[in-house]
């Protein structure tokens, strides 16, 4: 594995997402099609930054330390910094262009096939944890606990935590 | 928004309390973006009084088309303006400081336990969680999408659908980088949306 090409990975996949998130898939498919991360790594590190304070995004400098120790954290820390700042530039467009249809049109585009991959990766990390009825079920449940609202995910986790030991003992 | 937006406020705190300030909002953002966003809100606009709510309004808006994590964009905003470049650094320093590090300690933990054998089959019942609230998590980016489409009519929603559609045939083939795919996306909605707004003037 080679940390420059990592960083420049996770740089790109974090230029081409708005929203926390939205590196997920595009990450997702440059590491497991060069051989650098299978779908465990991605799942743990989702798990994590689900559980940690700050805005939601973070899982992928717990993802960095699960493949590269405290070099790949601190890579994928410095890699979700930078993009954000061209908002500034950013700012001065939409002043100028703002009401432009081919602008909100571009993001538009962009996140609808965001929405489309994801979705193709969520099930690829089933598959990657195997998939059975007790799989099926937790999932499930763990998406009708967070619809309520009212649960905190980290007690959700727990949940999904004991109900793993049970299952899989 | 005006340029004046941009401009430094008169009153510029030092970047000492600004370090504490963001500081502040990263440790105790726990539970989430929205937090996080009422927190900078509540220190920004009424605490602190940088920048008025209707100012913040917009650059909630204009952080949202940036690239990148929206929260991110937000804080560079507000850090421009308060100080400059700065600003910028103290901002996301602060903010950044607390829940890197809280993440960086989960995750050294985390791999410590990884290997036993109670952690691993408790982890397979963890992981199909987190794919469920991820599919909330999905939901919430696609529902925007999804009600802008509807109030457009059905030929926007039939479009919206096959899009979403060849994003994933797109993604399980890969025949392209799925950068590839994400750009030629975000072109083909450019491009329609531009035609649709020509259309309707002319029409």
């Amino acid at each position: 594995m080679d940390q420059l090409t990592l960083f420049l990975l996770f740089l790109k996949a974090s230029f081409l997402s708005t929203g926390g998130t939205g590196n997920l898939p595009i990450l997702y498919t440059d590491l497991i099609a060069r051989g650098w991360a299978t779908e465990r790594p991605f799942a743990e590190a989702l798990t994590i930054g689900q559980i940690t304070p700050g805005p939601t995004g973070l899982w992928v400098i717990s993802f960095g330390y699960l493949i590269d120790g405290v070099p790949g954290a601190l890579m994928a820390s410095v890699a979700i910094a930078i993009p954000p700042l061209s908002v500034l530039l950013i700012a001065v467009l939409y002043q100028r262009y703002g009401d432009h249809p081919a602008m909100s049109g571009f993001i538009r585009g962009l996140s609808l096939a965001v929405v489309g991959i994801f979705a193709v990766v969520l099930v690829d990390i089933l598959r990657g944890n195997g998939l059975d009825a007790g799989a099926l079920l937790i999932a499930a449940a763990a998406l009708g606990l967070a619809l309520t609202n009212r649960i905190p995910v980290i007690a959700i986790i727990g949940l999904a935590a004991i109900a793993g030991v049970i299952i899989y003992r | 928004m005006t340029t004046e937006a941009l401009t430094p406020s008169p009153s510029a705190p030092s970047l000492l309390s600004l370090l504490r300030v963001w500081f502040g909002i990263g440790l105790q953002s726990f539970g989430g973006g929205a937090v996080t966003r009422y927190l900078i809100w509540q220190a920004s606009v009424e605490r602190h009084g940088w920048l008025t709510d209707a100012e913040f309004t917009d650059y909630w808006a204009i952080a949202q088309i940036a690239p990148g994590i929206n929260l991110l964009a937000l804080t560079v905003l507000i850090g421009w303006r308060v100080a400059r470049a700065g600003g910028v650094a103290v901002c996301l320093l602060g903010l950044l400081l607390p829940s890197v590090a809280i993440t960086i300690a989960l995750t050294v933990i985390y791999a410590q336990v990884r290997g036993l054998a109670g952690v691993q089959s408790a982890l397979r019942g963890i992981i199909p969680a987190t794919v469920g609230i991820s599919a909330l998590l999905l939901w919430r980016l696609a529902a925007p999408l999804y009600a802008d489409s509807r109030r457009e009519g059905r030929a926007s929603l039939i479009l919206s659908g096959v899009g979403v559609g060849a994003a994933i045939v797109l993604s399980i083939y890969q025949p392209i980088p799925i950068f590839v795919t994400l750009i030629l996306a975000g072109m083909v909605g450019a491009l329609t949306h531009w035609l649709w707004a020509r259309g309707a003037r002319r029409g």
